[in-house]
């Protein structure tokens, strides 16, 4: 067991240390840092404009830029989640580490779990750095954030695992780009047959589309943003049942779809592409 | 009965393209054993089916057919997987590690004691040639540096079963020379190693049987001593040949090629005797008599040809 344990823990490290040296997550942060200092600019200089009197519209402008922001840093999550976890097993197989890997004593499932774990690590490392920034910009409006930590922590951390669950389930069959845009499309998807605020009046499409719903990942139950908000006003107070419970289903969801995963992996030819 | 280290038993393989595209036929009926302790070379032009053999022994790729045990377990057991050491055709490497980083991820992955894994290592990397290298980056290594590396992190966890596939590629004269001393050296520790080559001479000094595979299937197996096996033919030098004498070697079914200094007539053992002593009575000095021996490479192109054997 302890070997077993020390076996997950270098392939998971390894893993990790592959993706901070990968050119294009490089690129790809580089960018995304580019894109929020733009985005920030004005938020530090509506700050240095706001008076008494325009202080509530100030404030309202300020906060949408914010959540605007955070969205965005929310949406390149899901992202990255998905592109780090599609290409975690392929480029193993395209340079042909792998099969060095695989002569070691590793079960396939390790392995995978292995890669999963890395994954995992480097979408910890993005939440901490969404939480910080969701801070950071709070401060910059001149707000304050009032939710409990582990709430922006945990929650956007299920939801990448979900997604990364996906990406490398799909990613044991096909090319990983492929996999990174059906994980992707399978979010839009799930987000579109979500229970809107206008009823479905056919009874055969709100079967269809509940149906969907429970199948899809609904990662917008596990979104943050239905519990909280940086803006104060929209703060809602949840109980414990909830929060575990909707925890447990995006959980579930995430090992599931990686049993999947494993499963599939089992079956495929390990060789260097 | 002692369990073979290897045992391949109507194996068959072919590989599917979706959507019922070409199917092609990787192996048939594949059948070898390699006992504990031997070293077997396993010989064949390029898609013959050493790779695909090799995948499957270590469960990277399943077979249609046939029966097949790794040191007594099915392909990809992890107690089988435990004692055995692999070297890929172009070991690859993660670039971002350096030679001891990478064997100490290795080392993790095969269970070495952490309190024992920093010696061995360092003695790994000195029996490969690589100290002073430990250091540096794999990205920065030559193709012949990775391939020692790749040897090194096969002898991690001492074990008993080696499986190399062209474990010399990459690797220049003296290179080659290491490794063959490396694999000779696990030789007389006893261990057996399975050896994927395509360099024949060095394959006829290590190993002690050969199995040789074209398009898929075993063309020939056997020791070396049997596959090399000519009869009992001689080699017999000698500074002059009398004319006499070559018109009655004819008769004798003998073969004889001159050169500027000499004189070599290959004959049945049978004659041999009778032979030197017609070349002392007609003034000749016998320079050297020997056994005739098979080269592998000629059995090789007997069985194979084409001229893949480089």
């Amino acid at each position: 067991m302890k070997l077993r344990t020390i076996a997950l823990r270098a392939m998971a490290t390894n893993t990790f240390g592959i993706f901070l040296r990968d050119k294009l997550l490089i690129v790809f942060g580089a960018l995304f840092v580019c894109v929020i200092l733009l985005m920030m600019t004005p938020l530090l200089t509506l700050r240095a404009r706001t008076t008494v009197s325009n202080m509530e519209g100030m404030q309202t402008y300020v906060l949408g830029v914010v959540s605007a922001i955070m969205y965005m840093v929310s949406g390149a999550g899901s992202l990255l989640a998905a592109w780090a976890a599609a290409d975690a097993v392929a480029s193993e197989m395209k340079s042909g580490t792998i099969l060095a890997v695989m002569a070691r004593p590793v079960k396939r499932w390790e392995f995978l779990l292995g890669k999963y774990l890395g994954v995992l690590m480097l979408m910890a490392c993005y939440v901490i750095m969404m939480f910080g920034l969701s801070y950071l910009l709070a401060w910059m409006g001149g707000q304050r954030v009032l939710a409990a930590s582990w709430m922006l922590l945990t929650y956007p951390m299920v939801r990448y695992a979900i997604y990364a669950a996906i990406a490398m389930a799909v990613a044991t069959v096909v090319h990983p780009v492929l996999s990174w845009v059906f994980t992707l499309l399978l979010g839009v998807a799930a987000m579109l047959v979500g229970p809107g605020e206008e009823p479905i009046t056919s009874a055969a499409l709100r079967w269809l589309s509940t149906g969907w719903y429970y199948l899809l990942p609904s990662t917008q139950f596990l979104s943050e943003d239905r519990f909280l908000n940086i803006k104060q006003a929209t703060l809602r107070q949840t109980g414990w049942a909830e929060h575990f419970l909707t925890l447990t289903y995006g959980v579930d969801y995430a090992l599931v779809v990686l049993l999947l995963a494993m499963w599939s992996f089992h079956y495929r030819s390990l060789k260097r592409d | 009965m002692t369990v073979p280290a290897l045992e391949f038993v109507d194996v068959t393989k072919t590989y599917r393209r979706w959507l019922g595209g070409q199917q092609v036929a990787a192996l048939s009926r594949v059948s070898f054993s390699v006992a504990e302790g031997e070293v077997c070379a396993f010989l064949g032009p390029n898609g013959a089916g050493k790779t695909t053999s090799i995948s499957i022994l270590l469960g990277f790729l399943y077979a249609d057919w046939g029966r097949i045990r790794v040191l007594g377990f099915e392909p990809g057991d992890v107690r089988a997987k435990r004692r055995i050491g692999f070297v890929p055709e172009n070991f690859a490497f993660y670039k971002h590690l350096n030679a001891e980083k990478l064997l100490q991820f290795h080392a993790r992955l095969a269970g070495v004691a952490e309190e024992n894994a920093i010696t061995l290592i360092r003695d790994l990397i000195a029996k490969v040639g690589l100290s002073g290298y430990d250091k540096l980056k794999i990205g920065r290594y030559s193709r012949g540096m990775v391939q020692r590396l790749g040897i090194a992190q096969s002898l991690l966890g001492d074990p008993e079963l080696l499986i190399l596939d062209e474990p010399t590629s990459g690797l220049d004269p003296s290179g080659r020379k290491e490794v063959r001393d490396v694999i000779l050296s696990l030789k007389a520790a006893g261990k057996t190693i399975f050896l994927s080559s395509h360099l024949l001479s060095e394959v006829e000094q290590i190993c002690d049987q050969a199995v040789i595979i074209d398009r898929g299937r075993v063309v020939r197996a056997g020791t070396m001593k049997t596959l090399l096996e000519t009869g009992d033919q001689v080699e017999i030098v000698a500074t002059t040949l009398p004319e006499e004498l070559e018109a009655e070697l004819g008769a004798w079914g003998a073969t004889v090629k001159r050169s500027a200094q000499n004189v070599s007539i290959v004959a049945s053992g049978a004659r041999k005797r009778e032979i030197v002593e017609r070349l002392w009575l007609g003034g000749s000095d016998v320079l050297r008599l020997n056994p005739v021996k098979g080269s592998l490479e000629d059995l090789y192109m007997k069985l194979v040809g084409k001229g893949d054997a480089a």
